[in-house]
Formats: structure tokens, C-alpha cells, sequence
């Protein structure tokens, strides 16, 4: 390149210039020839150096070597972590030891264990350890692990796919049912502290969770529809209990409408059938949420289920709910509940009722503090009904990794 | 898909992002933005009907850096759609080709909502775009090979018109060189950065910590101190920190979008980034 510049000057200087420009060039072309010269050589001197520092860093790193690999650490692949923790301030009317052997006539003879603020005072209701990884390219599991006095004690555990075809996806493990709004939520993502009374009656204080498997399918349509089959072994003893083999099926049907840009309805209907020690049961559902939103952090969610079951050995029974929650903004909520038990067996009360107000303050998005009163008039005590006044202040906070927001 | 007659089916999380695959994709692709631009990026609604849209995409592009964790990951679950997770060639994160601003040195949530990644607003500086039309152009001729060519005259009639509208935008911007502004959240910086504007302060005490009185009187010093007389607001936030700001030190509080279609007037690429300059640079 720089030959080739030189030659050509040298060839333009012969052709075209007189005497007198051939030595003003030839001079030139001399002073030109020592630069380049010059800059080869400073060339030469920055190779050698940057060889010398190679050199040398490659010296550093053989040496050094034995005590910087890390071939074998995984941090990398380490699973996202969340740690929940819930706890609660209580005032109630009734005494401890009456209250933990509360009834509900015709739905619950003994509340057994209460995991959810069971005293006056105060109350470390758990801490839960929420886990979840991509396994490979075809699995994704999750598990929510309930950090107990007595152990670590399995909430979920489960896997889904990823590849499958046709918006298809299976889940297998112990996880949450996902019929209806409340029930596949875990206890810190509910509006109040307690799931409503027909939940607690059907399935307990938690809601329906089981071991089985789950098929969901996301139906081709313009609007949003899904259809979702479990199979489970009907472990639930409230409302189930035969586990002879695997004897629950679930079916439901989810679908939501946007009525206008800021105006979303969402439906969804649900049937399970299962096995209890007397014979066979029966549960249908239904459940209708409204939701307007006024800006990024302000919205009006309006949430009823209903759930009617039959059941041999009982008879048949039915509740719903009725939530309203208006989120302020991003710090404030409130809202209120209520929640019946309208259909009850033979000659037991149909009018077992209860109502609930919250506010809820969060100082960020990761903690939350919330004042609720509760007026139960579900509860019987000593044999009477027994008008239960409550009053609670909690504190949920989720560290670690984010948990986004579901609908 | 390689079909000659099916579009190839887009879906991007937000709208500038959209117009970007609209550029590059003409006729060939059909484009649908999830969330809307008068809402918060880092709070979108993830309402069901985004369900169905995900689930029939051939390709999903995320502006990434965090901006989309809080409400695009139960929506990418529920579409069970393998066509666009990560790990498919579907699956385009724009972020991985941005330069990004503001990588913070430490990471805790003691700092607020802070992103690892650094700031996830770099739609805000026009030169991006360049960028992501690139990429969107290599990932529609992965995805869709038979109209190669095609994309290619698309990417390089577009990359031409804003190269030129760079160039005289540039020029514009460039009055505004060296003036001071405090924002509510920090989200205008690569706009700022790019056009040399002064950033002090943010009305946030931290990042999605909404304002507080004894931050909000701090601002007020400070921006005295620094006759700082410009308060860029979003469109998503409260206005009435900033504005009673502005009215202690008389300062004006400006408007600015964040994104195509956030303000009247800025529907496209181009008018979104001129309304910006409109209004802070007139």
C-alpha cells in the first residue's frame, strides 16, 4: 500500500512536472519516505509491546490459573427465589380455646387446624418459600413450600410444559385447581385474609389443592376462551376423601370480554365430580368479575363466585361471594366482602352469613399492610350462634425474585 | 408459515416497537402492540384477551431490561405458545442490542425498582431505532426465509428515511444542548443524554417510590439553586407533585410522551419523537 502510494507519485512527478517541480517533489517524496519511515518503525515498537503485555497476561493467567476456575460453579442456573412472609395483629370477641372449636351447622363439625391467624394477638401465620426454573427446553417447575413449625411442608410442587403444540399445556404434581378466581391463588395474593366460607366449607381453609394432572387449552378464537381438565386423587376430605385411586375430575371453561379498552369481563363455569367414603360428589361453579381501570394504578374489580355441591352422606348445600375492591393508587386499597352460606341441609340454618371491610396500604410493591374488620355471623359456639367481631392488622412482604401481577 | 399467502403474525409489548416491525415488515407481517401507551410500561394490565393474540404469534418482540417483568411473564405462560419463549427463534429481546444507560453498581431494593440491566427507556433516543430495525429485519427473514429479500428493500428504504430525519432532527436538538431539567421518574434520560440536556434530579425519592414531602422540599432547593425551570412529566403519574413545584419556583411542568401514540399527535415513529422535541425544545 505504501509502496504502491510512493510509486505513483513518483510516476505522476516524471509525467507531468518540469525540472525545478521534479526536485521540489523529490524532496517531498525524500521527507515523506523518512515519516513513513518513522511511523513503521513506531509500529513495530507497538506490536512488540502489545506481544510483550500478551505475553505476560498470558503468564499472569498460567500462573494464576489453579486458583480462578470456575468450570464448576452454577450460580448462573440457580432458580428464582422468593421469600413470603405473612403476619397478623388480632382482636377478636371470643376467647382462644372456644373460638379454635367454632362451628358452621350443616357444613364444618370441627375447623381442625386454623393455619390462618387462630389467635388473639399475634400471629406468624408462615413464611413460604416460592421457587420456580426453566428445567430444559420442554419443562418449567414451581413450587411453593410452606415454612412451618413442624417442617417444610409441600403447598405446590409442580411441572408444565413448554413445547407443546396446538396451545396445549399439561401440568403434573400437587398443585392449586385452577377452576374459578380465588381458589388458585395462594393466601397472600387474596383481597382478605380469609377464602370465603363456601371455600372453607367445601375445601377447607386453603382451598382445593391436590396431586393430579392438569390439561389446559387455549381455544383458536378471537376472544380469549380456555378450557382446563384435572384429573386429581380427591384427597380433600371436606368434600372428597376417597383415595382409593384417583377419583376427582375437574372441567371448567374460562372466557373474558373487553367491553371497552378499560372495561374487562371475565366468566368461567366449573364442574367436578369425586368419591367421598359415603359415596359421590358433586360441585358446580360459577364465577363473573368485572374490572374498570382509570389509569396505570387506579381500577374497580368486582369478583362473585358461586359454588353448589352435592354430596351423598350430606345432601346439598351452596354459597357465593361478592367482592368489591378499589385500588386508589398505587399505595392504597379498600374494599368489602360478602360472603353466604344460602342453601343448607335438613333443618340447618340457610341464613350463615359474613361481612368484611379492608384498607390496605403498600408502601412499594413488595410489601403490604392491611387493617380489616370482620362481622361473622356463620359461627356456632357452645351450641348457640355466636356474632363474631374481628379485628386484624397484617403485614405480607414478598423479597427475592418478582412475582408479577395475574389479572 | 413459510406459506406464501399467511402473514407472518406479530405481537410486540409495546407500540414504538410495533412501528418498528410495521417498517420493516410492510405487507408481509400483520403487528399488534399489547400494551397500551397511555398506561405505565412497568405496569401493564395483563388482561386475558392479550391471551389469544399470544398464542396464535409466529414472533414476539420485548423492549427487555426488566421493563416488561412485572406483567408479561403470566401472560407468556397462560399463551402456551413455544413459538415465542426464549430459546425460540421467535423470541426477539430488543434490549440485547441497545448500549444501555444507567447500569447501576450495586442491585437492592433498599435503591427502589431498580432494573440490573441497566435503564429499560432507550426507546427514547431515535438512534435506537436503527438498531431494532435490524434486528427485526434478521429475525422476520429467520422466521420467514421466502420473503427475504423483500424485508431486506423494506429495512433499507426505512433505515434511509431515519438516517435523513436523524440528521435534521440532530440538528434541531441541537439548540437545546446544555439546558437543565429535573423528571418525575427516570425515564427520558437517553433522550436527554443524546441531545445533551441536564437531568438533575427526579421527582421519585427513588426509583417507584411515589414523591415524598421531605424529597419534594429538597427538589425545590435544589432547583432554585440551579434555576432549573423545566419539569418533564409522563403521561401516566400524578401531575400535582410537579405542578406544585413548578408554582413555588415558577417553573413550567412539560408533558411528554414516553412512547408512539402516549400524546395526540404522536402516532408515529417520527411525531412521537418531534412532539418530544416540540414541547421541550420549542
Amino acid at each position: 500500500m505504501k509502496k504502491s502510494v510512493v510509486c505513483s507519485l513518483f510516476t505522476a512527478a516524471a509525467l507531468f512536472a518540469g525540472s525545478d517541480e521534479v526536485e521540489r517533489l523529490k524532496t517531498q517524496m525524500h521527507q515523506q519516505q523518512q515519516m513513513i519511515e518513522k511511523l513503521l518503525h513506531r509500529v513495530d515498537e507497538l506490536e512488540n509491546r502489545n506481544k510483550k503485555t500478551q505475553e505476560q497476561e498470558l503468564n499472569i493467567r498460567i500462573e494464576t490459573s489453579g486458583s480462578r476456575s470456575a468450570s464448576f460453579a452454577q450460580q448462573a442456573f440457580l432458580p428464582d427465589i422468593a421469600l413470603i412472609a405473612n403476619m397478623a395483629a388480632v382482636g377478636r370477641n371470643v376467647g382462644n380455646e372456644v373460638y379454635e372449636n367454632y362451628k358452621i351447622p350443616g357444613f364444618i363439625g370441627n375447623p381442625g387446624e386454623i393455619p390462618f391467624n387462630p389467635k388473639r394477638g399475634f400471629n406468624l401465620n408462615y413464611g413460604e418459600l416460592e421457587i420456580s426454573s426453566t428445567v430444559d427446553p420442554y419443562f418449567d417447575v414451581a413450587a411453593a413450600l410452606h415454612i412451618e413449625k413442624e417442617g417444610l411442608h409441600i403447598g405446590e410442587l409442580f411441572v408444565t410444559t413448554r413445547a407443546l403444540p396446538y396451545n396445549l399445556r399439561l401440568k403434573a404434581g400437587k398443585f392449586k385447581s385452577e377452576f374459578g378466581r380465588i381458589n388458585p391463588k395462594h393466601q397472600h395474593a387474596w383481597n382478605f385474609s380469609s377464602i370465603p366460607l363456601v371455600f372453607e366449607s367445601f375445601f377447607g381453609p386453603g382451598g382445593l389443592g391436590d396431586e393430579g394432572v392438569q390439561i389446559q387449552w387455549n381455544l383458536p378464537t378471537e376472544n380469549y376462551w380456555m378450557a382446563g381438565f384435572e384429573a386429581m386423587q380427591g384427597g380433600n376430605g371436606r368434600s372428597f376423601g376417597n383415595t382409593d385411586t384417583n377419583n376427582l375430575f375437574i372441567g371448567y371453561l374460562k372466557s373474558s370480554y373487553d367491553i371497552t379498552d378499560t372495561n374487562t369481563l371475565l366468566a368461567g363455569v366449573t364442574y367436578m365430580h369425586g368419591k367421598n367414603p359415603a359415596g359421590n360428589t358433586d360441585i358446580v361453579g360459577a364465577d363473573l368479575t368485572l374490572k374498570s381501570f382509570f389509569g396505570s394504578y387506579s381500577a374497580l374489580t368486582w369478583q362473585n363466585e358461586l359454588l353448589w355441591r352435592d354430596k351423598d352422606g350430606t345432601g346439598k348445600q351452596a354459597g357465593l361471594y361478592s367482592e368489591l375492591i378499589y385500588d386508589y393508587n398505587q399505595n392504597w386499597a379498600g374494599g368489602i366482602r360478602y360472603d353466604t352460606l344460602f342453601k343448607n341441609i335438613g333443618n340447618e340454618p340457610d341464613d350463615l352469613e359474613r361481612y368484611m371491610v379492608m384498607m390496605q396500604y403498600k408502601p412499594f410493591e413488595f410489601s403490604k399492610l392491611r387493617l380489616q374488620y370482620t362481622y361473622d355471623r356463620s359461627k356456632w359456639i357452645d351450641g348457640e350462634r355466636k356474632d363474631i367481631h374481628e379485628i386484624l392488622l397484617g403485614l405480607t412482604i414478598e423479597a427475592g425474585a418478582h412475582g408479577a401481577h395475574a389479572f | 408459515m413459510s406459506l406464501s399467502f399467511a402473514k407472518v403474525d406479530v405481537i410486540t409489548t409495546y407500540p414504538y416497537l410495533a412501528e418498528t416491525v410495521k417498517a420493516v415488515g410492510g405487507d408481509l407481517v400483520r403487528v399488534k402492540a399489547l400494551a397500551s401507551p397511555k398506561m405505565d410500561p412497568h405496569f401493564i394490565v395483563p388482561k386475558p384477551s392479550l391471551i389469544p393474540q399470544m398464542s396464535r404469534a409466529d414472533m414476539l418482540v420485548i423492549n427487555g431490561a426488566g421493563l416488561e417483568i412485572g406483567w408479561l411473564p403470566p401472560l407468556l405462560k397462560r399463551a402456551h405458545n413455544p413459538k415465542i419463549l426464549p430459546g425460540s427463534i421467535g423470541f426477539v429481546d430488543a434490549s440485547q442490542v441497545i448500549d444501555l444507560l444507567d447500569k447501576p453498581v450495586a442491585v437492592s431494593r433498599a435503591y427502589g425498582d431498580v432494573h440490573p440491566e441497566g435503564n429499560p427507556h432507550y426507546a427514547l433516543d431515535p438512534h435506537n431505532i436503527v438498531r431494532i430495525a435490524k434486528l427485526v429485519a434478521y429475525k422476520l427473514e429467520a422466521i420467514d426465509p421466502a420473503h427475504r429479500a423483500a424485508y431486506e428493500a423494506n429495512l433499507g428504504k426505512f433505515l434511509a428515511r431515519w438516517n435523513a430525519f436523524l440528521k435534521s432532527f440532530d440538528e434541531k436538538m441541537g439548540r437545546c444542548k446544555g439546558m437543565k431539567v429535573v423528571q418525575y421518574h427516570e425515564l427520558f434520560n437517553y433522550f436527554l443524554k443524546r441531545y445533551g440536556i441536564v437531568s438533575l434530579a427526579s421527582i421519585e425519592p427513588l426509583p417507584g417510590i411515589a414523591p415524598s414531602s421531605k424529597h419534594t422540599i429538597e427538589l425545590i432547593g435544589l432547583m432554585k439553586k440551579e434555576g432549573v425551570k423545566t419539569i418533564l412529566q409522563d403521561v401516566y403519574h400524578e401531575k400535582k407533585t410537579a405542578r406544585f413545584i413548578a408554582s413555588k419556583i415558577g417553573a413550567q411542568v412539560i408533558v411528554l410522551p414516553h412512547d408512539v401514540g402516549a400524546v395526540e399527535g404522536a402516532d408515529t415513529l417520527q411525531s412521537f419523537y418531534e412532539a418530544i422535541a416540540k414541547r421541550l425544545c420549542h
